[in-house]
């Protein structure tokens, strides 16, 4: 033993953790807070990636609100999407989920099929494939011309297009599934035992002892997906080639904060609209936890 | 024990100090004996420019390492680039954009190097001229090319029409697709792309009505009457089954692969002239070319022979002088012209020209006659666009006239609402 010498600071205990925090922290610092600072300082510039950034105050700001037709088109392209895709996709997934834990034979073949089109969610292939899918000669509509039904082509109609990008996000319904079967597994079973002894039927179980049961991984689920339809990107981009077309109906908000930005050189507006769709999204989950205490059912 | 220690530290400060010696020696001729240089552009082009890099490697001494990327991606890296101060020496341009970068400081001005490094002598007039920015000369032009329809002889050959050299007016294509229905082709073909929403097809109606798109000083050279006309001259030819349904048009919005002519929807495309080798490329039945509907059958002065794209020179480069050296032996040296061919459009050197006209395919040659052939309906070359030219095309007409196409907006509606738009757009840029 060395006596009367001090320990370097990095052999005590705390002082490791620290040294091994440190590559984590100098990627936060410098490739999360930083940018996520310079961003919020360009938002009030004028910056086109080529010269240096001007400043312009609330500019920005003021013309999103006031003259930007574009950006109101793309927060109701985003706001119907939410909507109806993050809802659709959690009835879909609950159902499956509770289909699934009957117990069937051959659940984790069935488990991993029903997840494989969330792992390759967001990826340009599935885009790919949809746009094959539902083009006007796309195997969709070959199937309802077996009925007599002649199909639009759903993609490149903008009275449709949005909506099959709607069916396209319920399809990957599988991680909120994965995890409502984690859920559903926890409840136990003596509870629905002890409702059956007591002659409640299966809708009545369900309603008074599943679901509130489960609420707490609806939330999670329902917060988790809220946040990743509004960042939708790929399957707009892909789909329209990122145009956002035909006549804007895929104008996603992160689409047009690209084209913005990478299209036209206005990383400064770009930048202000990335501001405003954080606290787009931190309002909807604020709004979520508020409301939760009285939906949300923990284990006292 | 310290004596040791520091003899230690000693050698590895020396080291070191080699280590950055040899680095930074390094770094200083990397300026000098190797250039970066990135494009947009498919495999084909890239194969050819590796081709002729190495060659001039060969003759100079000068490596040059080739990066190529799809269009969309080409402008988000560059400009990524650019702002990150590590653009490659020499980049690719394009004759919407050249302004922009040009009035940003981002590329630099050529003209110094003229008749030192940079060889232009025998060069077009009309391309240097399409290269120059408020008289300085900021790209190099790699080929001209011109509007053209690009069609499918069999289909037309089918309906019994042939498509006249002078090219064809707009009243003829109602004619035409009279002469489909008869010809009982496949249902689903139509005569034409729908190009009411095509920048150069407006372009080229616009200019055989004596207007433009824009002026010298980048204003608006047309009117809210001409934009309506446009809708409802592209109105009435959808209503009559002449141009291919706004829902396929939709359909058609990327790659050559998914175009209207080659997944067989239209059998005349509207394009530019140096894309029929790639269009023939995808497709069996044997393509031509003939130039944009006239509005008239002696109408003039609608075509005009652009450059392809252009080579520039970043200002943030530190071997101007070789970049310069490369752009000379790219659009004059014989060997890297048979290299090259006319897959960037037709060179702009005379010698170059008549030196390639022998080794050419029979496709090329036809690329390289039509552009010259042009005669009266060719005009002089346009200003080259303002700023928010690129916006005013993708982001505006583009949405316009599939508003229009798909019944959301009347004609009437459309032409003041472009003109205001695109007003907008060039008064805030």
């Amino acid at each position: 033993m060395v006596r009367g010498k001090a320990r370097p600071w990095y052999a005590s205990a705390e002082g490791a953790g620290y040294l091994f925090l440190l590559p984590w922290g100098i990627g936060f610092l410098c490739l999360s807070l930083g940018p996520i600072l310079w961003s919020l300082y360009l938002s009030f510039t004028d910056f086109d990636l080529l010269t240096a950034p001007d400043w312009v105050g609330t500019a920005n700001y003021v013309r999103m609100f006031t003259a930007d037709a574009k950006f109101m088109t793309s927060v109701r392209v985003t706001f119907v999407y939410v909507l109806f895709s993050v809802p659709l996709k959690l009835v879909f997934a609950l159902v499956v989920a509770i289909l699934l834990n009957r117990g069937i034979r051959g659940l984790p073949l069935y488990r991993a099929l029903f997840y494989l089109p969330s792992l390759l969610g967001a990826s340009v292939a599935i885009a790919i494939l949809w746009r094959q899918l539902f083009a006007g000669n796309g195997l969709v509509n070959q199937f309802l011309a077996q009925f007599g039904i002649e199909g639009p082509s759903w993609i490149s109609n903008p009275n449709y297009s949005l909506w099959t990008l709607i069916v396209l996000a319920v399809w990957q319904f599988g991680s909120p599934m994965i995890v409502f079967l984690a859920g559903l597994r926890q409840i136990p079973a003596d509870v629905y035992e002890a409702a059956q002894i007591d002659g409640a039927s299966r809708w009545r179980q369900f309603v008074r002892i599943t679901v509130p049961l489960l609420t707490p991984v609806i939330f999670f689920n329902a917060i988790i997906q809220t946040i990743d339809a509004f960042k939708t990107f790929t399957p707009a981009f892909i789909i329209s080639n990122g145009s956002g077309g035909p006549v804007n109906s895929l104008l996603f908000y992160t689409l047009y904060l690209y084209q913005e930005a990478f299209g036209y050189f206005r990383m400064g507006y770009a930048s202000a609209l990335a501001w405003v769709l954080l606290i787009i999204i931190a309002l909807f989950t604020a709004f979520a936890f508020l409301t939760s205490r009285y939906w949300v059912h923990y284990d006292e | 024990m310290i004596n040791h220690i520091g003899r230690r530290q000693f050698m590895q400060i020396a080291g070191l100090t080699a280590v950055t010696a040899g680095l930074s020696s390094n770094i200083a001729h990397a300026a000098a004996d190797r250039l970066r240089l990135i494009f947009w552009g498919g495999q084909a082009r890239a194969d050819k420019t590796g081709q002729a890099s190495a060659i001039f490697a060969d003759k100079t001494g000068i490596a040059v390492q080739n990066e190529f990327l799809s269009w969309n991606d080409y402008w988000t890296k560059l400009a990524t680039q650019i702002a990150g101060g590590n653009a490659p020496d020499v980049v690719q341009m394009d004759y919407r954009y050249i302004t922009e970068y040009a009035s940003r400081n981002a590329i630099a001005p050529l003209d110094e190097f003229v008749g030192q490094q940079l060889n232009l002598d025998d060069f077009d007039e009309d391309q240097i001229q399409g290269g120059s920015v408020d008289g300085k000369l900021y790209g190099i032009s790699l080929g001209a090319n011109s509007m053209a329809c690009v069609y499918n002889t069999v289909i037309l050959e089918k309906a019994g029409i042939e498509l006249p050299q002078g090219g064809f007016t707009y009243d003829q294509l109602y004619e035409y697709a009279d002469l489909f229905k008869q010809a009982g082709l496949p249902k689903g073909i139509s005569v034409i792309t729908d190009s009411s929403g095509n920048e150069q097809v407006l372009e080229s109606w616009l200019r055989q009505r004596k207007k433009a798109l824009y002026t010298a000083d980048g204003k608006l050279a047309f009117d809210a009457d001409d934009a309506t006309e446009w809708f409802i001259m592209w109105s009435k030819l959808r209503d009559a089954g002449v141009c291919v349904s706004a829902e396929d048009t939709a359909l058609g919005t990327g790659p050559m692969e998914s175009s209207m002519l080659v997944t067989g929807k239209a059998a005349i495309q509207t394009d530019n002239s140096n894309l029929l080798v790639a269009y023939q490329a995808l497709m069996q039945d044997p393509l031509a070319l003939a130039p944009f509907p006239l509005i008239a059958a002696d109408a003039t002065g609608g075509q005009y022979r652009k450059p392809s794209m252009f080579f520039s020179i970043a200002t943030s480069s530190r071997a101007k002088a070789e970049a310069a050296k490369f752009l000379s032996f790219f659009v004059n040296d014989l060997e890297a012209a048979k290299v090259l061919g006319t897959e960037r459009g037709i060179p702009c050197s005379e010698a170059v020209r008549e030196a390639l006209a022998p080794t050419l395919t029979p496709l090329e040659r036809a690329s390289l006659e039509y552009v010259s052939s042009l005669g009266d309906i060719l005009g002089p070359i346009p200003p080259s666009p303002p700023t928010a030219a690129g916006e005013i095309n993708q982001s505006v007409l583009a949405n316009i006239s599939q508003q229009v196409a798909f019944g959301m907006q009347k004609p009437d509606d459309a032409g003041p609402d472009l003109v205001q738009q695109a007003n907008e757009l060039l008064s805030r840029s």
